[in-house]
């Protein structure tokens, strides 16, 4: 019989937290293009002498995530230094929390096709980031003798690693666990979340399960990059570890490295070589103490999430859950949806014109929805005014442009765009309608004969009344017009 | 000018006053050094042109009619694993070469803040680890009683800087009794504060859970006037804290212990210490008896048979942590080598001494997964009953009066075969470290010999004023500490 396999997958994702400076000193956080070795001081150097002092926001930050993701906060957590010896790394050991972390035991749901799954949430704790390793020659020529640099701008910038339980089975799984966590911590206002410039890194565990009862060896995928490359390396590891398993080997627990140019892992160090940080309690920070008053001042300030509010655009509105999922994707969108609801506008059409209107400007300009050139209030008015029907959805779009462009409120941009307030009715639109008929009398000809089956002929006329009086009409009155016109021509005839 | 050496309390008023001039005083601190040092070798560095310029900048806020601080124009001398800025800080290692640290510790601010002029940075057994002084970079440091001997450890250089009257006041650290047992060896007054009463910012670390930085002094006097500038909460140091604001000067004034109790640890009473020490202890007694205090029996027994073995187990562990940051990748020295790890064991092969190697070794082999729990893990659980028996012992005791040190100080060179043999005589100093009690060594007079006799005080946390109240009732009885004459030579 053939043998089968069950892929086991965890992940360790560690975040930057958006604060203003360093988990431990004053320095400031925004290090990214500037001079090497400027933003240090004695404490992220690991200087003899200096100390620590944690940042308040930094476990703001952290337990804020921690709750968002339903973890349970002890009381008391506590620093401990994880030894290795890397020029990167200033005083040989990393302050990080082992034994008694921030947060312990809470889960996220992901979304695969609609279908919902909740992925175990192990601990969350917080630790201080290393500096960086630059490589080069010492006359910046690409061959000859190698030297390496090292940046310390980065050590010392607060991070929280969220390890996941081994709950996921596929790459694709892995991947929307990520999603979910950076949309997670972004709506949090945690972390800006971006993978490529480091914000957000994700160590990979993966192992297999055969059929035939064997076990491999879990294996830890460094140097993932993005979760394009999350999924590749994931897809790589899983058919090697089969290959393995299936030629009689066995897999060995390891940590590999990802190389994304050959799209391939290699292993890192031998397994016997099991690191030993030798862990200790960090003697220069006492232990963190979260009080319950500290606990609830962050409950207050969670946001709805982000998979609470996807729930609540499917089930509460109605919308798809293709919709639900890309209104929800950004704080700030979904905010910008629910205050032009708010303002006036029914949810069904707010939804179609933030997904594709607002979202397309959005796209298309790399802007935030603060910086939109309309508000909510401009645009909840204005789609008020197309729900109830004196607005055609054509006029309407025409009115945002205008609103975009020029910057104007509702009624100014109306006025501006030719729309007439009350629409087209009565004569004028009989007028257009005569104008559009007149002026197209092969395909009303073949309208009338009736052999316009598929109704395109007559959609297509109907759209070029709407142009006529940009769109100032209800497309009900519009088509009623054009019956009533065609009846007359068939009268005239017979 | 006067040569004799003066009280820091004579020294600031004197200069406040404009009876004299820091600049004076400071001339003649480096005159006494440039005498003594080629015999005592208590300094590092001599800080000769900053201290005469700091001198004169005393001496112009004096003649302008600011406020010089209640230590002006004092000269001081700090141990050499305290930072001060562009002044180098060597720990008495090899390993920091000439680094010139960019900051001040906190307490070289504070010092400074307050008037005092540091004149110098003291010798010491590198990175504070040692009782005898001897193990530095910079050779030996000899006692001021008597140069055939230590100063005691680490902080010797500290101590035979006060001893010899370099200064009247010089700043030590205290991991396992560095300052109270060179303080006994060299006739001078010592105090390790409360854990946490004093900031760590700036002292290069050894055991952070067991680091403190205190006072050297011959008076009570002037022991309480350098607390009160030193002690407090700094947000610098997360382990600082402070428990109200005492007023140590006032307290070295009217010394009030009446009716107190004074715990005399039954564990140390026989056979344990050299004679004179012992009867010093016995004096002492009586002398609070006088007092009005009344004697109480208390039990340390979990801490004479565990402190020892737990302390060498914890502080070695946390030094391998600490002193994992001296790869030569950053500063200090650095060794040519192809690759980072072969310059990392060159520069701390070369670095570091034995005695530093022996403890970073240790450490890290109490620290390594499958031997962790039987040792670090348990000497934790054993640090915790000796603060507790600590805690037992003081509610039948408002003070603990006990001895530093078993012996007088030992001859150079006893220990060179025989590191156990010199972790032993910490035995009385390191348990007050573990429980992070205050604890004071106490001078009690000289031996026909010339050699000093002394007792320890061990007060509850935070109760740091009443060792100043304590000691004063003792020095009332049985004199200051003078200045070195320079016994044998």
């Amino acid at each position: 019989m053939a043998l089968t396999f069950e892929t086991v997958i965890g992940l360790e994702v560690h975040v930057q937290l958006s604060t203003n400076s360093k988990l431990f000193c004053p320095c400031p956080t925004d290090y990214v293009g500037q001079e090497p070795n400027s933003f240090v001081c004695p404490v992220c150097l690991g200087l003899p002498g200096s100390l620590p002092s944690l940042n308040a926001r930094a476990v703001q930050l952290g337990v804020k995530i921690a709750l968002a993701l339903g973890c349970s906060v002890p009381r008391v957590s506590r620093f401990d230094r994880k030894h290795y010896f890397y020029p990167d790394l200033p005083k040989a050991f990393q302050v990080s929390q082992f034994g008694l972390p921030l947060a312990e035991k809470g889960a996220m749901p992901i979304f695969l096709g609609g279908l919902k799954k909740t992925v175990g949430v192990t601990r969350l704790h917080l630790e201080e980031d290393a500096g960086k390793l630059l490589h080069g020659t010492p006359d910046g020529r690409l061959s000859g003798a190698s030297i390496t640099r090292v940046d310390y701008n980065r050590a010392g910038i607060p991070l929280a690693e969220i390890v996941s339980e081994p709950d996921m089975s596929t790459p694709m799984e892995a991947r929307e666990y990520v999603l979910s966590l950076r949309r997670l911590v972004r709506y949090l206002g945690a972390s800006d979340g971006d993978m490529e410039s480091g914000s957000l890194r994700v160590d990979v565990n993966v192992s297999q399960k055969c059929s035939d009862g064997r076990v491999g060896g879990r294996v830890e995928v460094k140097n993932v990059n993005s979760v394009r490359a999350m999924e590749r390396a994931l897809e790589y590891e899983i058919s090697r570890q089969r290959e393995v398993l299936l030629s009689g080997g066995q897999v060995y627990r390891e940590t590999r490295h990802w190389d994304d140019s050959n799209g391939s892992t290699r292993g890192t160090r031998g397994k016997e070589e099991a690191q030993d940080y030798r862990y200790f309690p960090e003697p220069d920070l006492p232990p963190l103490v979260i009080d319950d008053s500290f606990i609830r001042a962050v409950e207050k300030d969670l946001p709805e999430l982000p998979w609470e509010k996807r729930e609540r655009f499917q089930v509460e509105w109605g919308l798809s859950s293709e919709d639900a999922s890309t209104l929800s994707e950004r704080l700030d969108l979904a905010e910008f949806l629910e205050e032009t609801v708010a303002h006036g506008a029914g949810r069904g059409s707010a939804a179609n014109w933030v997904k594709t209107e607002v979202l397309r400007i959005l796209n298309e300009t790399g802007i935030e929805t603060d910086a939109l050139p309309f508000t909510p209030r401009s645009l909840g008015a204005l789609l008020a005014k197309v729900d109830e029907g004196s607005l055609s959805n054509t006029a309407a779009r025409g009115v945002l442009e205008v609103m975009g462009r020029e910057g104007l409120g509702l009624e100014e941009a109306m006025r501006k765009a030719g729309i007439v307030p009350g629409g087209v009715k009565g004569d004028l639109l009989t007028e257009a309608v005569r104008e559009v008929l007149q002026g197209h009398p092969e395909e009303t000809a073949l309208v009338l004969s009736g052999s316009d089956s598929s109704g395109k002929k007559r959609k297509y006329l109907q759209g070029l009344v709407m142009r006529e009086i940009k769109g100032q009409a209800l497309v009900g009155d519009v088509s009623a017009a054009i019956d009533r016109e065609l009846d007359l021509m068939k009268g005239f005839r017979e | 000018m006067k040569s004799e050496p003066m009280d820091a309390a004579v020294i600031a008023s004197a200069v406040a006053g404009r009876k004299c001039s820091a600049v004076e005083v400071v001339s003649a601190s480096l005159e006494r050094i440039a005498a003594q040092e080629p015999r005592l070798n208590a300094l590092i560095t001599v800080m000769a042109d900053r201290a005469l310029e700091r001198a004169a900048f005393i001496d112009r806020q004096v003649a302008s009619g600011g406020d010089p601080g209640p230590l002006a124009g004092v000269p001081v001398v700090v141990k050499d694993n305290l930072c001060t800025r562009g002044v180098r800080t060597t720990c008495g290692s090899r390993m920091l070469g000439n680094w010139k640290p960019p900051y001040d510790a906190a307490v070289v601010e504070m010092l400074e803040e307050a008037g005092a002029v540091i004149v110098g940075k003291s010798n010491m057994d590198e990175f504070a680890m040692g009782s005898t002084s001897e193990h530095s970079r910079f050779g030996p440091v000899s006692n001021p009683r008597d140069p055939s001997r230590v100063p005691g450890g680490s902080s010797g250089g500290s101590a035979a800087s006060v001893a010899a009257g370099y200064v009247p006041i010089a700043l030590g650290s205290d991991t396992g009794g560095s300052i109270r047992q060179p303080a006994a060896f060299c006739g001078v007054h010592g105090l390790k504060p409360t854990y946490g009463a004093v900031s760590r910012w700036g002292l290069v670390a050894f055991a952070s859970s067991l680091d403190q930085v205190g006072p050297f002094s011959r008076s009570v006097a002037d022991m309480a006037l350098t607390m009160d500038v030193i002690y407090g909460r700094d947000p610098r140091d997360s382990t600082s804290n402070e428990r109200g604001r005492p007023r140590f000067a006032e307290g070295a004034l009217n010394p009030s212990v009446r009716g107190t109790r004074v715990g005399i640890v039954r564990e140390f009473r026989e056979g344990v210490l050299e004679q004179p020490l012992a009867k010093a202890i016995e004096d002492a007694a009586l002398a609070l008896g006088e007092s009005g205090c009344a004697m109480a029996d208390v039990s340390l027994e979990e801490s004479v048979t565990f402190g020892l073995p737990c302390y060498y187990i914890i502080s070695p562990a946390e030094a391998s942590s600490n002193l994992a940051r001296f790869d030569g990748a950053r500063y200090g020295l650095r060794m040519d080598a192809p690759d980072f790890v072969s310059q990392l064991l060159l520069t701390r092969g070369a670095g570091f001494g034995d005695e530093v190697k022996r403890r970073i070794l240790t450490g890290s082999f109490v620290l390594s997964s499958g031997y962790y729990d039987a040792f670090y893990t348990t000497a934790l659980k054993v640090r915790k009953k000796i603060c507790a028996e600590f805690d037992r012992a003081f509610t039948s005791a408002d003070v603990i009066l006990m001895p530093a040190v078993s012996s007088f100080p030992f001859k150079k060179g006893n220990f060179d075969d025989d590191p156990v043999g010199m972790y032993k005589s910490d035995l009385f100093t390191l348990p007050v470290n573990l429980a992070g009690l205050p604890g004071m060594t106490v001078f009690t007079g000289l031996e026909r010999s010339g050699l000093p006799t002394s007792v320890q005080l061990v007060a509850p946390r935070w109760q740091d004023q009443r060792l100043i109240k304590y000691a004063a009732v003792i020095e009332k009885k049985f004199g200051r500490s003078p200045v070195a004459t320079g016994g044998c030579f």
